[in-house]
């Protein structure tokens, strides 16, 4: 049986409901219809807002804080298939809720892995982000993350710019976490025109990038390693490495014309 | 001649580069509703250079002017380099905006010693006063502190930044003296005592300091810079010892010849050794000794000491306490916990210890998992070493591959 609902956070909760009352059995959860062969029963679970209070209120009393917080952060992992894992670690916490702390359980060791890599991606992009300052001081980050980050990395910064105001924009997932003034929050952009950079801003870039390459010990050159620290999917909008990715395709270009 | 500020930029980072230490680690999460920056417990890296080190820090040096003639420096009065000097609002400002942009955690400042050793740390104090109390900044700050300045300058200066060193950069006073005529291993550490027992009167966190050892330049052994190292850990004198392999910058008559690479593997056994030491309940003299005073190139000093005590092993995984678990070659304090943790619901096999991800490359040969164990290899230094160190097989097949079972293609 494959169950599919509207990948949402209140309609996965809605499908918890239904497999607790209806009893299902799936083997497969999807957030699209798939592609199914003919002896799969499909069953699309549509969100019902009574169900998913329910559920959240079970979870909110019978599950410790720190559980909780888990399957909220699976939430934001969002391109990997975690639901039925997901499913399973709540109907075990339902059961027993010691056992959450079993990770012999391979549906609790898949969860808390996966809790751990959304960890390491936050961790590290909270070093990788970078910020262009604009023409009115707001500094802009531009994102493009395999999990969905902008929740976490938003209060990572609100601590740190107390006293600035920028946004961090996903530009796959067109959410956007904003802090103007005392106010922050996540908000959805449907469209977005950046507004000018700063004078300074070409400047400090410039900068950086001198900084960047002089640092680096020269007789201690290892850029496998510096690969690995730095996977080539982070440096998008990095502008240390943009320069030189830039340089590089300019020499090819050399090369095959002149 | 008045230099553009990026040629600037680009001779004070590269002076400041052969300085290893670059963490942001181990300071409080401390930021302010209304200002700017916060440092972060774990230290945040921003990125990695060309040499695969992390960038954490804007590292550069005031100046690079500097009175002191001391063998192994790129920066030595007689060498004749260009030379360069950042204003202190200058710095400041440029580190402000690296903040803003995420560049960096904040930074890390060195100086040669321009006119005085007072002058100097005057101006690096300048530096910390623009940034704590202009720009209300929290974010990391580390100060080398400048040997032989006053100890009214060196107290302010422990009062505005998260962590402050002093390198001794050679393990004796005999190789001090051969290749830094001006300094003393007492001069360098008199700064890191003031700073200490600062430190001890103010009630709050101790302030953190470290120091950086070069290794290669000098003949001391590892026994003797291990041994040192934890000396200045045990009088909670340092937090941390940086180790840098030898890069020759100079060529001098008391310096060893140029070598192309540095002793990189001897630096990376140092700090396994040094990790040993501070996190894993290790004694120097646990790891090395008169008789042995080299780690080993091959093997790592946690395989070498359970080689030297095969009489405490194998060890039980299921009952080991944490203290014992942390001493099998090839577990860490990640791995013993989550054995810990999931002994709780059953008795362990290899099996599940696969499932759990712990890698048993090296651990297999010194544990049992309720009377199983490993039995190809007798636990005996030589046998051990052998499978240790013996190469990985490495098999790729290829398209003319004859399958071994049935001889076809």
């Amino acid at each position: 049986m494959i169950l599919v609902y509207d990948g949402t956070f209140e309609g996965f909760l809605s499908l918890v409901h239904e497999v607790y009352y209806k009893k299902y059995v799936p083997h497969a959860i999807t957030k699209k219809e798939p592609h199914a062969n003919l002896l799969d029963e499909v069953v699309t679970i549509e969100y019902d807002e009574a169900k998913a209070v329910k559920v959240f209120r079970a979870l909110q009393k019978e599950f410790p804080k720190e559980a909780q917080k888990t399957i909220m952060h699976i939430f934001l992992c969002d391109t990997n298939p975690f639901e039925l894992d997901l499913l399973e670690y709540i109907k075990l916490g339902f059961k027993n809720q010691k056992e959450l702390q079993n990770i012999n359980n391979p549906h609790v060791f898949t969860i808390i892995n996966l809790q751990k890599e959304l960890f390491r991606h936050y961790h590290k992009y909270s070093g990788f982000l970078r910020f262009e300052e604009l023409e009115d001081g707001t500094l802009y980050a531009k994102i493009d993350s395999k999990f969905s980050l902008t929740y976490l990395l938003g209060a990572h910064f609100v601590k740190r710019f107390n006293n600035q105001n920028f946004i961090i924009h996903d530009v796959k997932r067109a959410l956007a976490f904003a802090k103007y003034a005392e106010e922050a929050q996540v908000r959805s952009v449907a469209d977005f025109e950046l507004p000018s950079l700063s004078d300074e801003e070409e400047k400090f870039k410039k900068l950086w990038q001198t900084f960047f390459k002089s640092v680096a010990i020269e007789t201690r050159k290892n850029e496998r390693l510096q690969k690995q620290l730095v996977p080539l999917v982070y440096r998008t909008y990095m502008s240390e490495f943009i320069e030189t990715k830039v340089f590089k395709v300019l020499l090819f270009v050399h090369w095959i014309y002149c | 001649m008045k230099k553009d500020i990026y040629a600037k930029m680009q001779i004070l980072s590269d002076s400041a580069k052969y300085d290893v230490s670059c963490s942001s680690s181990g300071s409080e999460n401390n930021y302010k509703t209304g200002e700017l920056g916060a440092t972060h417990n774990s230290g945040i890296c921003h990125t990695f250079s060309a040499d695969g080190r992390c960038i954490s820090l804007l590292k550069v040096l005031l100046t690079n002017y500097c009175i002191y003639d001391c063998a192994y420096c790129i920066n030595r009065a007689s060498n004749d380099i260009p030379r360069a000097a950042f204003s202190p609002r200058e710095l400041a400002d440029i580190t402000i905006n690296f903040y803003k942009r995420n560049y960096i955690e904040g930074l890390f400042l060195s100086s040669g010693i321009i006119e005085s050793e007072n002058h100097t740390m005057e101006l690096i104090l300048r530096v910390l006063e623009i940034l704590r109390y202009e720009h209300r900044f929290n974010g990391y700050i580390h100060v080398k502190l400048i040997p032989g300045s006053d100890a009214v300058l060196i107290e302010r200066v422990v009062r505005l930044a998260s962590r402050v060193s002093s390198n001794i950069e050679l393990p004796s006073d005999a190789s001090l003296k051969l290749l830094a005529p001006n300094k003393t291993k007492e001069k360098v550490l008199q700064p890191l005592k003031l700073a200490r027992d600062l430190s001890f009167e103010r009630t709050e966190k101790p302030i953190g300091m470290s120091t950086q050892l070069i290794v290669g330049a000098t003949p001391e052994s590892d026994f003797e810079i291990l041994k040192l190292s934890s000396v200045l850990y045990e009088k909670a004198l340092l937090k941390r010892v940086y180790y840098s392999a030898y890069i020759p910058v100079n060529e001098h008559k008391n310096l060893p010849a140029l070598v192309d690479k540095p002793p990189l593997l001897r630096e990376h056994r140092l700090y396994q050794a040094d990790w040993l030491v501070r996190f894993y309940g290790f004694g120097y003299d646990e790891i090395l000794s008169q008789e042995r005073p080299n780690l080993d190139e091959a093997l790592d000093p946690k395989t070498i000491w359970a080689m030297q005590n095969l009489h405490l092993f194998p060890i039980e995984i299921n009952t080991a306490s944490k203290e014992e678990l942390i001493r099998i070659p090839g577990i860490g304090i990640r791995g013993a916990h989550k054995i810990l943790r999931a002994r709780r619901f059953q008795r362990l096999t290899f099996e599940d210890l696969s499932k759990l991800k712990i890698s048993l490359k090296r651990a297999r040969y010194f544990i049992t998992c309720h009377r199983e164990f490993q039995k190809e290899v007798p636990l005996y230094e030589e046998t051990l070493r052998r499978a240790l160190t013996a190469p990985k097989k490495t098999h790729m097949p290829n398209l003319f591959d004859v399958s071994g079972i049935t001889g076809e293609l």
